[in-house]
Protein backbone atom coordinates (compact mmCIF):
# COMPACT_ATOMS: atom_id res chain seq x y z
CA UNK A 1 0.00 0.00 0.00
CA UNK A 2 1.21 3.53 -0.68
CA UNK A 3 1.50 4.81 2.86
CA UNK A 4 4.53 6.97 2.00
CA UNK A 5 2.68 8.42 -0.95
CA UNK A 6 -0.25 9.18 1.34
CA UNK A 7 2.05 10.93 3.82
CA UNK A 8 3.48 13.11 1.06
CA UNK A 9 -0.06 14.04 -0.04
CA UNK A 10 -0.99 14.91 3.55
CA UNK A 11 2.05 17.15 3.83
CA UNK A 12 1.18 18.87 0.56
CA UNK A 13 -2.37 19.54 1.76
CA UNK A 14 -0.98 21.45 4.71
CA UNK A 15 1.59 23.28 2.58
CA UNK A 16 -0.97 24.51 0.04
CA UNK A 17 -4.07 24.67 2.21
CA UNK A 18 -2.67 26.59 5.18
CA UNK A 19 -1.82 29.79 3.30
CA UNK A 20 -5.12 29.66 1.41
CA UNK A 21 -7.11 29.57 4.64
CA UNK A 22 -4.79 32.11 6.28
CA UNK A 23 -5.40 34.61 3.45
CA UNK A 24 -9.13 33.88 3.54
CA UNK A 25 -9.13 34.57 7.28
CA UNK A 26 -7.23 37.81 6.81
CA UNK A 27 -9.69 38.95 4.15
CA UNK A 28 -12.54 37.89 6.45
CA UNK A 29 -11.16 40.08 9.22
CA UNK A 30 -11.03 43.06 6.83
CA UNK A 31 -14.52 42.20 5.55
CA UNK A 32 -15.81 42.09 9.10
CA UNK A 33 -14.39 45.54 9.89
CA UNK A 34 -15.68 47.00 6.63
CA UNK A 35 -19.14 45.55 7.23
CA UNK A 36 -19.29 46.96 10.76
CA UNK A 37 -18.07 50.33 9.41
CA UNK A 38 -20.87 50.28 6.81
CA UNK A 39 -23.49 49.63 9.48
CA UNK A 40 -22.33 52.80 11.27
CA UNK A 41 -21.48 55.14 8.38
CA UNK A 42 -23.61 53.76 5.49
CA UNK A 43 -21.05 54.68 2.82
CA UNK A 44 -21.95 53.23 -0.57
CA UNK A 45 -18.39 52.57 -1.70
CA UNK A 46 -17.95 50.19 1.29
CA UNK A 47 -20.55 47.89 -0.27
CA UNK A 48 -18.57 47.77 -3.50
CA UNK A 49 -15.34 46.92 -1.64
CA UNK A 50 -16.98 44.31 0.53
CA UNK A 51 -18.61 42.55 -2.44
CA UNK A 52 -15.22 42.36 -4.15
CA UNK A 53 -13.61 40.97 -1.00
CA UNK A 54 -16.43 38.46 -0.65
CA UNK A 55 -15.81 37.26 -4.21
CA UNK A 56 -12.07 36.89 -3.60
CA UNK A 57 -12.79 35.04 -0.37
CA UNK A 58 -15.24 32.66 -2.04
CA UNK A 59 -12.66 31.84 -4.71
CA UNK A 60 -10.04 31.18 -2.01
CA UNK A 61 -12.38 28.94 0.00
CA UNK A 62 -13.31 27.06 -3.19
CA UNK A 63 -9.61 26.62 -3.99
CA UNK A 64 -9.03 25.20 -0.51
CA UNK A 65 -11.93 22.83 -1.09
CA UNK A 66 -10.33 21.64 -4.33
CA UNK A 67 -7.12 20.93 -2.35
CA UNK A 68 -9.20 18.88 0.11
CA UNK A 69 -10.89 17.01 -2.74
CA UNK A 70 -7.48 16.15 -4.17
CA UNK A 71 -6.35 14.90 -0.74
CA UNK A 72 -9.42 12.68 -0.41
CA UNK A 73 -8.79 11.30 -3.87
CA UNK A 74 -5.17 10.56 -2.89
CA UNK A 75 -6.34 8.68 0.21
CA UNK A 76 -8.64 6.63 -1.99
CA UNK A 77 -5.98 5.86 -4.58
CA UNK A 78 -3.02 5.20 -2.25
CA UNK A 79 -4.50 3.28 0.67
CA UNK A 80 -5.97 -0.16 0.20
CA UNK A 81 -6.97 -2.38 3.10
CA UNK A 82 -6.35 -5.95 2.02
CA UNK A 83 -7.94 -8.36 4.47
CA UNK A 84 -5.98 -11.41 5.67
CA UNK A 85 -7.35 -14.76 4.57
CA UNK A 86 -8.65 -15.77 7.99
CA UNK A 87 -10.57 -12.49 8.28
CA UNK A 88 -12.24 -13.01 4.90
CA UNK A 89 -13.07 -16.62 5.85
CA UNK A 90 -14.53 -15.48 9.19
CA UNK A 91 -16.63 -12.74 7.57
CA UNK A 92 -17.93 -15.17 4.96
CA UNK A 93 -18.88 -17.76 7.59
CA UNK A 94 -20.55 -15.31 9.98
CA UNK A 95 -22.28 -12.87 7.66
CA UNK A 96 -21.90 -14.24 4.12
CA UNK A 97 -19.88 -11.16 3.08
CA UNK A 98 -17.21 -11.89 0.47
CA UNK A 99 -14.37 -9.55 1.45
CA UNK A 100 -11.43 -8.85 -0.78
CA UNK A 101 -10.20 -5.35 -0.10
CA UNK A 102 -11.52 -1.87 0.79
CA UNK A 103 -10.56 1.67 -0.07
CA UNK A 104 -11.35 4.83 1.91
CA UNK A 105 -13.92 6.97 0.05
CA UNK A 106 -13.88 9.71 2.70
CA UNK A 107 -16.69 12.30 2.54
CA UNK A 108 -15.63 15.95 2.44
CA UNK A 109 -17.60 17.02 5.53
CA UNK A 110 -16.17 15.05 8.41
CA UNK A 111 -13.90 15.87 11.38
CA UNK A 112 -12.30 19.31 10.94
CA UNK A 113 -13.77 19.75 7.46
CA UNK A 114 -17.38 20.29 8.63
CA UNK A 115 -17.16 24.01 9.34
CA UNK A 116 -15.07 24.56 6.23
CA UNK A 117 -17.79 22.99 4.09
CA UNK A 118 -20.44 25.09 5.84
CA UNK A 119 -18.35 28.23 5.18
CA UNK A 120 -18.02 27.32 1.49
CA UNK A 121 -21.78 26.88 1.13
CA UNK A 122 -22.47 30.17 2.94
CA UNK A 123 -19.91 32.01 0.75
CA UNK A 124 -21.73 30.82 -2.36
CA UNK A 125 -25.13 31.90 -0.99
CA UNK A 126 -23.70 35.28 0.08
CA UNK A 127 -22.21 35.79 -3.40
CA UNK A 128 -25.53 34.95 -5.01
CA UNK A 129 -27.36 37.42 -2.72
CA UNK A 130 -24.79 40.16 -3.45
CA UNK A 131 -25.37 39.71 -7.20
CA UNK A 132 -29.14 39.51 -7.06
CA UNK A 133 -29.96 42.09 -4.38
CA UNK A 134 -27.04 44.51 -4.73
CA UNK A 135 -29.35 47.55 -4.79
CA UNK A 136 -32.36 46.43 -2.76
CA UNK A 137 -30.88 44.62 0.26
CA UNK A 138 -27.49 46.08 1.11
CA UNK A 139 -28.04 45.51 4.82
CA UNK A 140 -28.51 41.78 4.27
CA UNK A 141 -25.36 41.61 2.12
CA UNK A 142 -23.39 43.28 4.92
CA UNK A 143 -24.94 41.05 7.62
CA UNK A 144 -24.11 37.92 5.65
CA UNK A 145 -20.55 39.16 5.29
CA UNK A 146 -20.36 39.51 9.08
CA UNK A 147 -21.73 35.99 9.67
CA UNK A 148 -19.43 34.53 7.02
CA UNK A 149 -16.36 36.35 8.35
CA UNK A 150 -17.02 35.08 11.86
CA UNK A 151 -17.52 31.54 10.54
CA UNK A 152 -14.22 31.64 8.64
CA UNK A 153 -12.31 33.05 11.62
CA UNK A 154 -13.81 30.33 13.88
CA UNK A 155 -12.89 27.69 11.27
CA UNK A 156 -9.31 28.95 11.13
CA UNK A 157 -8.93 29.03 14.91
CA UNK A 158 -10.83 25.93 16.03
CA UNK A 159 -11.50 23.65 13.07
CA UNK A 160 -8.72 24.23 10.56
CA UNK A 161 -8.75 21.28 8.13
CA UNK A 162 -5.20 22.03 6.95
CA UNK A 163 -3.19 22.10 10.20
CA UNK A 164 -3.66 18.41 10.88
CA UNK A 165 -5.74 16.96 8.05
CA UNK A 166 -8.33 14.35 9.10
CA UNK A 167 -6.70 13.33 12.41
CA UNK A 168 -8.92 10.28 13.09
CA UNK A 169 -8.60 8.92 9.54
CA UNK A 170 -4.86 9.52 9.76
CA UNK A 171 -4.53 7.55 13.01
CA UNK A 172 -6.54 4.68 11.48
CA UNK A 173 -4.38 4.59 8.36
CA UNK A 174 -1.19 4.83 10.45
CA UNK A 175 -2.31 2.00 12.74
CA UNK A 176 -3.05 -0.17 9.73
CA UNK A 177 0.31 0.62 8.17
CA UNK A 178 2.17 -0.17 11.42
CA UNK A 179 0.27 -3.44 11.86
CA UNK A 180 1.22 -4.53 8.34
CA UNK A 181 4.85 -3.58 8.97
CA UNK A 182 4.92 -5.53 12.28
CA UNK A 183 3.65 -8.63 10.41
CA UNK A 184 1.62 -9.78 13.39
CA UNK A 185 -1.38 -11.62 11.88
CA UNK A 186 -3.49 -11.27 15.03
CA UNK A 187 -3.12 -7.48 15.20
CA UNK A 188 -3.56 -7.15 11.44
CA UNK A 189 -6.78 -9.17 11.72
CA UNK A 190 -8.11 -7.07 14.61
CA UNK A 191 -7.42 -3.76 12.86
CA UNK A 192 -8.77 -5.07 9.56
CA UNK A 193 -12.04 -5.98 11.26
CA UNK A 194 -12.30 -2.52 12.82
CA UNK A 195 -11.49 -0.83 9.53
CA UNK A 196 -14.03 -2.96 7.69
CA UNK A 197 -16.76 -1.56 9.98
CA UNK A 198 -15.53 2.05 9.72
CA UNK A 199 -15.08 1.97 5.95
CA UNK A 200 -18.28 0.10 5.10
CA UNK A 201 -20.74 1.63 7.56
CA UNK A 202 -19.27 5.10 7.99
CA UNK A 203 -16.86 6.52 5.40
CA UNK A 204 -18.16 4.75 2.30
CA UNK A 205 -21.76 4.69 3.48
CA UNK A 206 -24.38 6.19 1.16
CA UNK A 207 -25.86 7.94 4.21
CA UNK A 208 -22.60 9.69 5.07
CA UNK A 209 -22.39 11.00 1.51
CA UNK A 210 -25.94 12.38 1.55
CA UNK A 211 -27.19 13.15 5.10
CA UNK A 212 -24.49 15.62 6.33
CA UNK A 213 -23.99 17.64 3.11
CA UNK A 214 -27.74 18.19 2.75
CA UNK A 215 -27.82 19.52 6.31
CA UNK A 216 -24.79 21.78 5.84
CA UNK A 217 -26.20 23.31 2.64
CA UNK A 218 -29.50 23.76 4.53
CA UNK A 219 -27.67 25.46 7.42
CA UNK A 220 -26.00 27.90 5.00
CA UNK A 221 -29.29 28.70 3.30
CA UNK A 222 -31.06 29.15 6.63
CA UNK A 223 -28.34 31.59 7.75
CA UNK A 224 -29.55 33.82 4.90
CA UNK A 225 -33.13 33.46 6.19
CA UNK A 226 -31.89 34.51 9.62
CA UNK A 227 -30.17 37.66 8.32
CA UNK A 228 -33.29 38.63 6.35
CA UNK A 229 -35.57 38.00 9.36
CA UNK A 230 -33.45 40.32 11.51
CA UNK A 231 -34.07 43.08 8.95
CA UNK A 232 -37.79 42.20 8.82
CA UNK A 233 -37.98 43.17 12.48
CA UNK A 234 -36.84 46.72 11.72
CA UNK A 235 -38.49 47.40 8.38
CA UNK A 236 -41.60 46.07 6.63
CA UNK A 237 -39.95 45.66 3.24
CA UNK A 238 -41.21 42.84 0.99
CA UNK A 239 -37.70 42.18 -0.33
CA UNK A 240 -36.58 40.99 3.13
CA UNK A 241 -39.42 38.49 3.28
CA UNK A 242 -38.70 37.41 -0.30
CA UNK A 243 -35.06 36.64 0.57
CA UNK A 244 -35.98 34.98 3.88
CA UNK A 245 -38.65 32.77 2.32
CA UNK A 246 -36.74 31.78 -0.83
CA UNK A 247 -33.84 30.58 1.31
CA UNK A 248 -36.09 28.97 3.92
CA UNK A 249 -37.57 26.89 1.10
CA UNK A 250 -34.15 25.57 0.04
CA UNK A 251 -33.16 25.04 3.67
CA UNK A 252 -36.38 23.32 4.71
CA UNK A 253 -36.38 20.98 1.71
CA UNK A 254 -32.80 19.87 2.36
CA UNK A 255 -33.34 19.76 6.12
CA UNK A 256 -36.41 17.53 5.74
CA UNK A 257 -34.90 15.11 3.22
CA UNK A 258 -31.48 15.16 4.94
CA UNK A 259 -32.97 14.35 8.34
CA UNK A 260 -35.18 11.64 6.86
CA UNK A 261 -32.20 10.01 5.14
CA UNK A 262 -30.49 9.86 8.53
CA UNK A 263 -33.34 7.81 10.00
CA UNK A 264 -32.69 4.33 8.47
CA UNK A 265 -28.99 4.88 9.16
CA UNK A 266 -29.77 5.47 12.84
CA UNK A 267 -31.99 2.37 12.92
CA UNK A 268 -29.15 0.29 11.46
CA UNK A 269 -26.34 1.78 13.51
CA UNK A 270 -27.98 2.40 16.90
CA UNK A 271 -30.21 -0.54 17.55
CA UNK A 272 -32.61 0.20 20.39
CA UNK A 273 -33.78 3.45 22.00
CA UNK A 274 -32.05 6.41 20.40
CA UNK A 275 -34.98 8.62 19.56
CA UNK A 276 -34.83 11.06 22.47
CA UNK A 277 -31.05 11.47 22.28
CA UNK A 278 -29.97 15.12 22.73
CA UNK A 279 -28.93 15.68 19.12
CA UNK A 280 -32.13 14.06 17.85
CA UNK A 281 -34.12 16.30 20.23
CA UNK A 282 -32.31 19.33 18.85
CA UNK A 283 -32.94 18.27 15.25
CA UNK A 284 -36.67 17.71 15.86
CA UNK A 285 -36.86 21.07 17.63
CA UNK A 286 -35.21 22.79 14.67
CA UNK A 287 -37.50 21.08 12.15
CA UNK A 288 -40.73 21.84 14.02
CA UNK A 289 -39.68 25.47 14.48
CA UNK A 290 -38.99 25.90 10.78
CA UNK A 291 -42.35 24.21 10.08
CA UNK A 292 -43.98 26.77 12.40
CA UNK A 293 -42.16 29.62 10.58
CA UNK A 294 -43.47 28.42 7.20
CA UNK A 295 -47.00 28.14 8.61
CA UNK A 296 -47.10 31.61 10.20
CA UNK A 297 -45.71 33.09 6.99
CA UNK A 298 -48.89 32.08 5.12
CA UNK A 299 -50.68 34.86 7.03
CA UNK A 300 -47.78 37.31 6.94
CA UNK A 301 -49.95 40.38 6.31
CA UNK A 302 -52.31 39.85 9.21
CA UNK A 303 -51.93 41.96 12.31
CA UNK A 304 -48.60 41.30 14.10
CA UNK A 305 -47.84 38.27 11.90
CA UNK A 306 -44.97 40.04 10.13
CA UNK A 307 -43.18 40.45 13.48
CA UNK A 308 -44.15 36.96 14.70
CA UNK A 309 -42.75 35.40 11.49
CA UNK A 310 -39.54 37.44 11.73
CA UNK A 311 -39.03 36.47 15.39
CA UNK A 312 -39.69 32.81 14.54
CA UNK A 313 -37.11 32.98 11.73
CA UNK A 314 -34.55 34.29 14.22
CA UNK A 315 -35.47 31.71 16.90
CA UNK A 316 -35.19 28.97 14.24
CA UNK A 317 -31.60 29.94 13.47
CA UNK A 318 -30.70 30.11 17.16
CA UNK A 319 -32.11 26.56 17.46
CA UNK A 320 -30.00 25.54 14.44
CA UNK A 321 -26.76 26.79 16.02
CA UNK A 322 -27.81 25.22 19.34
CA UNK A 323 -28.42 21.87 17.58
CA UNK A 324 -25.04 22.03 15.83
CA UNK A 325 -23.24 22.77 19.09
CA UNK A 326 -25.05 19.94 20.91
CA UNK A 327 -22.72 17.49 19.13
CA UNK A 328 -19.77 19.02 20.98
CA UNK A 329 -21.38 19.99 24.29
CA UNK A 330 -23.95 17.40 25.34
CA UNK A 331 -22.87 13.73 25.41
CA UNK A 332 -25.06 11.22 23.61
CA UNK A 333 -25.21 8.63 20.87
CA UNK A 334 -24.83 11.27 18.10
CA UNK A 335 -22.18 13.24 19.94
CA UNK A 336 -18.47 13.87 20.29
CA UNK A 337 -18.76 15.40 23.75
CA UNK A 338 -17.49 13.69 26.88
CA UNK A 339 -18.51 14.41 30.46
CA UNK B 1 -79.81 41.75 -9.42
CA UNK B 2 -80.38 42.04 -5.70
CA UNK B 3 -80.26 38.25 -5.28
CA UNK B 4 -76.90 38.17 -7.19
CA UNK B 5 -75.54 40.88 -4.95
CA UNK B 6 -76.70 39.15 -1.77
CA UNK B 7 -75.29 35.84 -3.03
CA UNK B 8 -71.89 37.41 -3.76
CA UNK B 9 -72.00 39.11 -0.36
CA UNK B 10 -72.72 35.78 1.35
CA UNK B 11 -69.92 34.16 -0.69
CA UNK B 12 -67.50 36.85 0.37
CA UNK B 13 -68.62 36.42 4.01
CA UNK B 14 -68.05 32.68 3.65
CA UNK B 15 -64.57 33.28 2.24
CA UNK B 16 -63.78 35.71 5.04
CA UNK B 17 -64.96 33.21 7.66
CA UNK B 18 -62.92 30.47 6.04
CA UNK B 19 -59.89 32.77 6.00
CA UNK B 20 -60.33 33.37 9.72
CA UNK B 21 -60.85 29.66 10.27
CA UNK B 22 -57.64 28.89 8.33
CA UNK B 23 -55.81 31.58 10.25
CA UNK B 24 -56.72 30.21 13.66
CA UNK B 25 -56.00 26.64 12.58
CA UNK B 26 -52.58 27.68 11.32
CA UNK B 27 -51.96 29.51 14.59
CA UNK B 28 -52.96 26.35 16.51
CA UNK B 29 -50.67 24.23 14.29
CA UNK B 30 -47.75 26.62 14.78
CA UNK B 31 -48.37 26.72 18.52
CA UNK B 32 -48.42 22.90 18.74
CA UNK B 33 -45.16 22.76 16.75
CA UNK B 34 -43.62 25.36 19.06
CA UNK B 35 -44.63 23.35 22.13
CA UNK B 36 -43.10 20.18 20.64
CA UNK B 37 -39.92 22.23 20.22
CA UNK B 38 -40.05 23.24 23.88
CA UNK B 39 -40.48 19.58 24.93
CA UNK B 40 -37.34 18.78 22.91
CA UNK B 41 -35.35 21.53 24.66
CA UNK B 42 -36.53 20.17 27.99
CA UNK B 43 -35.34 16.69 26.89
CA UNK B 44 -31.88 18.08 26.07
CA UNK B 45 -31.64 19.84 29.43
CA UNK B 46 -32.98 16.81 31.34
CA UNK B 47 -30.62 14.28 29.72
CA UNK B 48 -27.64 16.62 30.13
CA UNK B 49 -28.49 17.02 33.79
CA UNK B 50 -28.57 13.22 34.19
CA UNK B 51 -25.23 12.91 32.34
CA UNK B 52 -23.52 15.32 34.69
CA UNK B 53 -24.56 13.30 37.74
CA UNK B 54 -24.06 9.84 36.20
CA UNK B 55 -22.25 9.49 32.87
CA UNK B 56 -23.52 5.91 32.58
CA UNK B 57 -27.18 6.84 33.11
CA UNK B 58 -28.29 5.31 29.80
CA UNK B 59 -27.56 1.84 31.18
CA UNK B 60 -29.77 2.44 34.21
CA UNK B 61 -33.53 2.49 34.83
CA UNK B 62 -33.35 6.28 34.50
CA UNK B 63 -33.05 5.90 30.72
CA UNK B 64 -36.32 4.00 30.22
CA UNK B 65 -38.01 6.43 32.62
CA UNK B 66 -36.70 9.31 30.52
CA UNK B 67 -38.02 7.74 27.28
CA UNK B 68 -41.45 7.17 28.86
CA UNK B 69 -41.50 10.73 30.22
CA UNK B 70 -40.62 12.26 26.85
CA UNK B 71 -43.28 10.17 25.08
CA UNK B 72 -45.85 11.25 27.69
CA UNK B 73 -44.97 14.93 27.26
CA UNK B 74 -44.95 14.93 23.48
CA UNK B 75 -48.07 12.82 22.78
CA UNK B 76 -50.65 15.54 23.67
CA UNK B 77 -49.04 18.02 21.29
CA UNK B 78 -48.79 15.41 18.53
CA UNK B 79 -52.50 14.80 19.12
CA UNK B 80 -53.24 18.54 18.76
CA UNK B 81 -51.16 18.57 15.58
CA UNK B 82 -53.03 15.60 14.10
CA UNK B 83 -56.38 17.14 14.99
CA UNK B 84 -55.48 20.50 13.49
CA UNK B 85 -54.24 18.78 10.31
CA UNK B 86 -57.49 16.80 10.22
CA UNK B 87 -59.49 20.03 10.48
CA UNK B 88 -57.31 22.12 8.20
CA UNK B 89 -56.62 20.05 5.10
CA UNK B 90 -60.12 18.66 4.31
CA UNK B 91 -61.94 21.89 5.26
CA UNK B 92 -63.43 22.48 1.79
CA UNK B 93 -64.64 18.95 1.09
CA UNK B 94 -66.70 18.65 4.24
CA UNK B 95 -68.85 21.44 5.72
CA UNK B 96 -67.07 23.02 8.66
CA UNK B 97 -69.62 22.07 11.32
CA UNK B 98 -69.65 18.45 10.11
CA UNK B 99 -65.85 18.45 10.14
CA UNK B 100 -65.72 19.74 13.72
CA UNK B 101 -68.33 17.13 14.78
CA UNK B 102 -66.38 14.34 13.01
CA UNK B 103 -63.16 15.50 14.71
CA UNK B 104 -64.91 15.49 18.08
CA UNK B 105 -66.12 11.92 17.44
CA UNK B 106 -62.60 10.82 16.40
CA UNK B 107 -61.17 12.43 19.52
CA UNK B 108 -63.78 10.70 21.70
CA UNK B 109 -63.09 7.32 20.07
CA UNK B 110 -59.36 7.90 20.53
CA UNK B 111 -59.91 8.54 24.23
CA UNK B 112 -62.08 5.41 24.51
CA UNK B 113 -59.41 3.36 22.67
CA UNK B 114 -56.73 4.79 24.99
CA UNK B 115 -58.71 3.88 28.11
CA UNK B 116 -59.60 0.39 26.85
CA UNK B 117 -56.38 -0.63 25.09
CA UNK B 118 -53.81 1.81 26.36
CA UNK B 119 -52.28 4.96 24.89
CA UNK B 120 -50.61 2.93 22.10
CA UNK B 121 -53.97 1.80 20.73
CA UNK B 122 -55.37 5.34 20.99
CA UNK B 123 -52.45 6.77 19.05
CA UNK B 124 -52.66 4.00 16.41
CA UNK B 125 -56.39 4.66 15.99
CA UNK B 126 -56.07 8.41 15.50
CA UNK B 127 -53.10 7.98 13.19
CA UNK B 128 -54.99 5.52 10.99
CA UNK B 129 -57.93 7.93 10.86
CA UNK B 130 -55.59 10.79 9.93
CA UNK B 131 -53.92 8.72 7.21
CA UNK B 132 -57.35 7.86 5.78
CA UNK B 133 -58.42 11.53 5.77
CA UNK B 134 -55.15 12.75 4.20
CA UNK B 135 -55.25 9.96 1.59
CA UNK B 136 -58.83 10.89 0.57
CA UNK B 137 -57.79 14.57 0.32
CA UNK B 138 -54.83 13.59 -1.85
CA UNK B 139 -56.98 11.50 -4.19
CA UNK B 140 -59.55 14.30 -4.50
CA UNK B 141 -56.79 16.80 -5.20
CA UNK B 142 -55.17 14.63 -7.84
CA UNK B 143 -58.46 14.16 -9.70
CA UNK B 144 -58.83 17.94 -9.57
CA UNK B 145 -61.85 18.02 -7.32
CA UNK B 146 -63.66 21.32 -7.76
CA UNK B 147 -64.60 21.17 -4.10
CA UNK B 148 -61.03 21.74 -3.01
CA UNK B 149 -59.30 25.07 -2.67
CA UNK B 150 -56.23 25.59 -0.56
CA UNK B 151 -54.86 28.61 1.14
CA UNK B 152 -52.48 29.17 -1.75
CA UNK B 153 -53.60 28.64 -5.32
CA UNK B 154 -52.20 26.29 -7.90
CA UNK B 155 -52.86 22.65 -8.52
CA UNK B 156 -49.24 21.59 -7.98
CA UNK B 157 -49.12 23.38 -4.61
CA UNK B 158 -52.34 21.61 -3.59
CA UNK B 159 -50.99 18.18 -4.52
CA UNK B 160 -47.64 19.01 -2.87
CA UNK B 161 -49.30 20.14 0.33
CA UNK B 162 -51.44 16.97 0.43
CA UNK B 163 -48.39 14.75 -0.18
CA UNK B 164 -46.40 16.56 2.52
CA UNK B 165 -49.16 16.28 5.12
CA UNK B 166 -49.88 12.62 4.24
CA UNK B 167 -46.13 11.93 4.52
CA UNK B 168 -45.95 13.60 7.93
CA UNK B 169 -48.86 11.60 9.35
CA UNK B 170 -47.54 8.38 7.80
CA UNK B 171 -44.12 9.04 9.34
CA UNK B 172 -45.62 9.45 12.83
CA UNK B 173 -47.63 6.24 12.29
CA UNK B 174 -44.59 4.32 11.01
CA UNK B 175 -42.54 5.49 13.96
CA UNK B 176 -45.18 5.06 16.67
CA UNK B 177 -46.84 1.83 15.55
CA UNK B 178 -44.61 -0.02 13.08
CA UNK B 179 -41.16 0.03 14.63
CA UNK B 180 -41.10 -3.76 15.09
CA UNK B 181 -42.63 -4.52 11.71
CA UNK B 182 -40.62 -5.80 8.74
CA UNK B 183 -42.31 -3.03 6.72
CA UNK B 184 -40.96 -0.28 8.98
CA UNK B 185 -38.09 0.80 6.71
CA UNK B 186 -39.95 0.26 3.37
CA UNK B 187 -42.83 2.42 4.70
CA UNK B 188 -40.24 4.93 5.85
CA UNK B 189 -38.85 5.25 2.29
CA UNK B 190 -42.39 5.83 1.03
CA UNK B 191 -42.62 8.64 3.62
CA UNK B 192 -39.33 10.14 2.38
CA UNK B 193 -40.56 10.13 -1.22
CA UNK B 194 -43.94 11.63 -0.25
CA UNK B 195 -42.40 14.39 1.87
CA UNK B 196 -39.56 15.13 -0.54
CA UNK B 197 -41.81 15.40 -3.61
CA UNK B 198 -44.51 17.13 -1.54
CA UNK B 199 -42.09 19.81 -0.36
CA UNK B 200 -40.68 20.30 -3.86
CA UNK B 201 -44.16 20.69 -5.37
CA UNK B 202 -45.32 23.06 -2.62
CA UNK B 203 -42.26 25.30 -2.87
CA UNK B 204 -41.44 25.27 -6.58
CA UNK B 205 -44.72 24.80 -8.51
CA UNK B 206 -43.92 27.25 -11.31
CA UNK B 207 -40.45 25.78 -11.89
CA UNK B 208 -41.87 22.24 -11.99
CA UNK B 209 -44.67 23.16 -14.40
CA UNK B 210 -42.15 25.02 -16.63
CA UNK B 211 -39.96 21.90 -16.63
CA UNK B 212 -43.01 19.72 -17.36
CA UNK B 213 -43.97 21.94 -20.32
CA UNK B 214 -40.41 21.77 -21.69
CA UNK B 215 -40.38 17.96 -21.46
CA UNK B 216 -43.83 17.77 -23.07
CA UNK B 217 -42.67 19.98 -25.97
CA UNK B 218 -39.78 17.63 -26.72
Amino acid sequence: MGYQEYLVARELVSTFGQPILAYATLISAILLLLSLYYLVKREERIIEYSIKLLQVNTILIALGFIVLMWFHFKIYSTIEVIYPEYVTAYMYQTSGIQLTSSRFAIPLWIETEKLYFWALCLSLFAWQISRKYRESAKGIIVSLNIILSLLIVITYLYSNPFTEPLPIVHSEITNWSQAIAAQNPQIVGQIAMQLFGRITYYYNSMYMWTHPPMLFIAYASLAVTFAACVFMLFKKDEVFDKIAYSHAKIGYLLLTVGMLIGYPWAVLAWDGEWWWDSKINGSIMMWVLYSAYLHTRIHLHRKSMWEVTAILGIVCFISLVFTYLLTYVVPGIHSMAQV
Amino acid sequence: MSSTSSSSKSNSNLNLNLKNYDYYLILATSFALLLIGIVCVYGVWYSYDLYTTNSNWQSTIQFSEYITMMNMYVYPFVLVLLLSLGLCIPKRIVPRTALIKATAVILLLTLVASVVGGIGLGITFILLMSIAVQAVVLVLTVIKSGALTFEREGHLIQIGSSLLHLGTVLFIFDFASMRDSVYHIPVFWVVTVLMGIGTLMSFYPSEISRLGRKIALR
